[in-house]
């Protein structure tokens, strides 16, 4: 008698569905009669869908003509893409001065070299980094987009601003290059690291007082041509807009979502009234009392512009709503959160500030992010009002005689671009949630 | 006693709070509302006082009797009939509202539908119905409602004959016209006896209500199961047709016929409305798929398996266990989607459908003026469906907390 088996036991094969295309096929397309059926029948839909948009968009796709008969001359049903082609400068600047497209760029590039440092992992300081870029850059990048005369104020703005751009790089050099923050470096540099915490602190305000100078006497020199707001226009008014918007929402609806949940009864009301004002009406209805009732709202010798009337109600509907955002991430941090801050003698801004947003933020990064979203797609409502952004110049594009008649390419251009960004854009926020996940959500 | 002693010793050893006027709380709570009340008042006052030197330099007055003026224009589409020269601005007012609404109820009802079938799509076992899903919601979500509507509207102007060729959709009966201007339908013009139906239709709601309820109660009791959909479809359909039928169908059709360059007879729908309609229907239906997704997701796994274990078939599962668990999570993002969907036929006003919007904040502020009150007027509108729809969803809330386990 045996028991002990002598021969191995044949190695079974792997559940179909894990070892091979086809049974991958018929467990996720051909699992039932009805199954099957969907599939050929969506994969037909799939293929002449495709097939028409393949042949309207590509292979009978116009790319270079210069007007619209020559178009219909090569192809009558195909798209006639070389309409936006002509006008790609107008869809990004809009009007902007074509010798003077360089400082959009700039500004553009500006922006993200700022914002570079923040996906370097080894540079530190990365909070006062966003920080600077939400209070600096804007007038830095003012002051490029839209020159001309200098007020004294906007003069020492653009000082601080350039400094805060030197000094910005120059950490993200250190930091990259395993130097340290860039404070610690120069103390090092100068050999005062074992001097009194008191001394290093005077020198390094020193030295920003100095680079200060620098910069407000090299800004003095600095003058650009006047581009008044009104020739801003396309894919650049857009992102002015709403990066305005973006950057003055986030604070705006986290003070309101605090205020909406305070202890106080008067913040609470009034809170609560704001933003439920703002969220319960159309955008459009906010922009058009912007602009036709902010005039009568301030004095007659200080008149905004139109561009500033939009950028405001922009930034006060969506703060309303992010303020939302904000109190649902709120809402969901344990009460024993607070009572730890309590327990260890914070008082309520720290409190907030280092316990609760912290994390609130966190969990809300894809939310936030949707709101952002939100509003960089209806900044186009601003066209409604008229305002040559992006969604204005792509219908303007169908009035220029050469191009007349031309709705849908460039249409379907702006959608393809909106879509890419907002999809980069949440695609991005879900990455970042799960990169910033510590695990222990509640 | 020595006991008792000892612990007013120790009560009296407790230092005595000190009250500090500065760090007391109450004060400071105090202290901190009355600031933000008098900022808050000072820039109320600010722009009150503003605005009201701004009207009097301009020689504006402030007031409604603008709305018994006669309004020197006819809105483009309009639900009930107005005379140029002769209704006033509160009629155009009225107009612009039942637009509105009539769009937003016919965009409801579409995207309701739609975003349901796009919901249960992307929880398709089928790997591509649930990948096309996906597909068509972040396309759809990704591109900007106001993108969107123009396409339509530019894409129905390409697409679709002139007049003189107009498509025929009802199968060359020439009843439903479809073309450059929008679709033309028959319209019933009612009858002297139609009423009666109405009231057997209402009387056979009230009964197919009873009828349910008495099923309901019935299954709880006995626990046997009393079909209810069939019935009631039969009740609401049939005794209504018999009076319809036996009252001599008192209603006729009126059909579009071409009259030199347009239509006339029957009801229209405007190219713009057309446009607004599917556009917002198709953008709202993909954030409402994903509430259905998330809402269906939501429903613990061990609960379709335990119903299956208990020997219920796959559609009562999914009609008595998982439906009925998935809503609370999925009308409440259905409901306020539904305010989104009011406020956003708002942009009809880019392509010049005569919205609310459209008919009054824009034209009627250009020729009337009086900006403030008609801000005021179109903002309390929207607010008003706000405050009702959210009035409605409460109630929602409340039963359905209750319900819950």
């Amino acid at each position: 008698m045996e028991y002990v088996r002598t021969k191995d036991v044949p190695t079974r094969k792997p559940p179909m569905n894990e070892s091979s295309l086809l049974g991958w096929l018929k467990i996720n397309l051909f699992d039932t009669l009805f199954s099957s059926v969907l599939t050929v029948l969506v994969l037909t839909a799939i293929f002449f869908a495709v097939k028409a948009l393949w042949i309207w968009g590509v292979s009978d796709g116009v790319w270079v003509a210069e007007t619209r008969r020559e178009c219909f001359k090569i192809s009558l049903d195909g798209a006639c893409w070389a309409g936006v082609f002509a006008w790609l400068d107008n869809i990004f600047y809009g009007r902007y001065p074509r010798d003077e497209l360089w400082r959009v760029n700039l500004g553009g590039v500006l922006l993200v070299i700022w914002m570079l440092p923040l996906w370097l992992p080894r540079v530190r300081g990365k909070i006062l980094v966003g920080l600077s870029v939400v209070a600096l850059y804007p007038f830095l990048a003012g002051y490029l987009f839209s020159g001309g005369e200098k007020g004294i104020f906007m003069q020492v703005m653009i000082a601080a601003a350039i400094v805060g751009l030197a000094a910005n790089i120059a950490n993200a050099v250190t930091g990259y290059f395993n130097h340290g923050s860039l404070s610690n470096f120069i103390i090092r540099k100068i050999g005062k690291s074992e001097a009194h915490e008191k001394q290093q602190r005077n020198i390094l305000l020193a030295i920003l007082l100095f680079a200060l100078a620098v910069a407000f006497i090299w800004q003095m020199s600095w003058t650009e041509e006047n581009v008044t707001w009104t020739k801003w226009g396309g894919l650049f008014l857009t992102f002015v807009i709403s990066g305005i918007g973006i950057a003055a929402a986030l604070p705006g609806g986290i003070f309101l979502a605090l205020g909406r949940r305070s202890k106080l009864p008067v913040v609470r009301v009034l809170s609560t009234a704001f933003i439920e004002l703002f969220r319960s009406v159309p955008l459009i209805t906010v922009l058009f009392m912007a602009t036709t009732m902010f005039p009568l709202f301030v004095p007659e010798s200080f008149q905004l512009n139109k561009l500033v009337q939009v950028i405001i109600a922009v930034c006060l509907f969506y703060a309303c709503y992010l303020a939302e955002t904000v109190r649902a991430g709120l809402q969901a941090i344990p009460k024993g959160q607070y009572e730890g801050a309590h327990t260890i003698g914070l008082g309520y801004w720290g409190t907030m500030g280092l316990i609760i947003m912290p994390q609130a933020l966190k969990h809300m990064i894809p939310n936030i992010v949707g709101t952002f979203i939100n509003l960089l797609k209806s900044t186009t409502l601003v066209s409604v009002i008229g305002l040559f952004d992006i969604l204005n110049i792509l219908r303007a594009i169908s009035k220029d005689t050469p191009w007349i008649g031309l709705h849908k390419e460039p249409l379907v251009f702006g959608a393809i671009l909106f879509f890419i960004i907002c999809f980069a854009m949440s695609k991005y926020s879900r990455h970042l949630e799960a990169k910033l996940a510590t695990g222990h959500r509640n | 006693m020595a006991i008792n002693d000892n612990r007013k010793e120790t009560i009296r050893a407790k230092p005595a709070e000190k009250f500090n006027f500065f760090h007391d709380e109450r004060v400071r709570s105090v202290f901190y509302q009355i600031l933000t009340a008098l900022v808050v008042g000072w820039v109320a006052w600010f722009l009150i006082s503003n605005t009201s030197g701004n009207l009097e330099k301009r020689g504006l007055s402030f007031g409604l009797d603008f709305l018994d003026v006669e309004a020197p224009f006819d809105p483009d589409f309009k639900l009930i009939s107005f005379a140029v020269g002769e209704d006033t601005y509160s009629r155009i007012f009225l107009i612009g509202i039942l637009n509105t609404l009539y769009v937003s109820f016919l965009a409801i009802v579409g995207t309701t539908f739609l975003g349901f079938f796009v919901g249960i799509m992307r929880l398709s076992k089928n790997w591509l119905v649930s990948n096309v899903a996906l597909a068509y919601v972040e396309v759809i979500r990704n591109i900007p409602l106001l993108i969107q509507i123009i396409f339509w509207y530019s894409v129905i102007y390409a697409v679709l004959p002139r007049i003189k060729q107009s498509l025929d959709l009802s199968m060359g009966a020439e009843l439903v016209m479809l073309n450059i201007r929008g679709l033309y339908v028959p319209w019933p013009v009612a009858g002297d006896l139609l009423w009666m139906t109405f009231v057997a239709l209402a009387v056979a709601a009230i009964a197919a209500y009873i009828y349910r309820n008495w099923a309901r109660k019935r299954q709880d009791k006995t626990g046997e199961n009393i079909p209810t959909f069939l019935p009631i479809i039969a009740m609401l359909i049939i005794f209504p047709g018999l009076v319809f039928l036996t009252t001599g169908s008192p209603m006729t059709w009126d059909v579009p016929k071409i009259d030199g360059f347009n239509f006339t007879g029957g009801a229209s729908l405007p190219r713009a409305f057309i446009a607004l309609l599917a556009a917002l229907i198709f953008y709202h239906s993909a954030y409402l798929a994903e509430a259905v997704r998330a809402g269906v997701q939501s429903v613990n796994k061990g609960q379709t398996e335990a119903a299956l274990a208990i020997g219920l078939r796959q559609n009562q599962v999914l009609k008595k266990i998982v439906i009925p668990q998935a809503m609370p999570a999925i009308v409440p993002p259905m409901i306020s989607l539904w305010m989104d969907v009011v406020k956003n036929s708002s942009l009809a006003t880019a392509i010049g459908f005569a919205d609310l919007v459209a008919v009054y904040m824009q034209t009627s502020l250009n020729t009337a003026g009086h900006a403030v009150e008609i801000v005021g007027m179109t903002m309390g509108f929207y607010m008003f469906v706000s405050l009702v729809i959210s009035f409605f969803l409460n109630i929602y809330n409340k039963r359905v907390q209750l319900v819950e386990r």
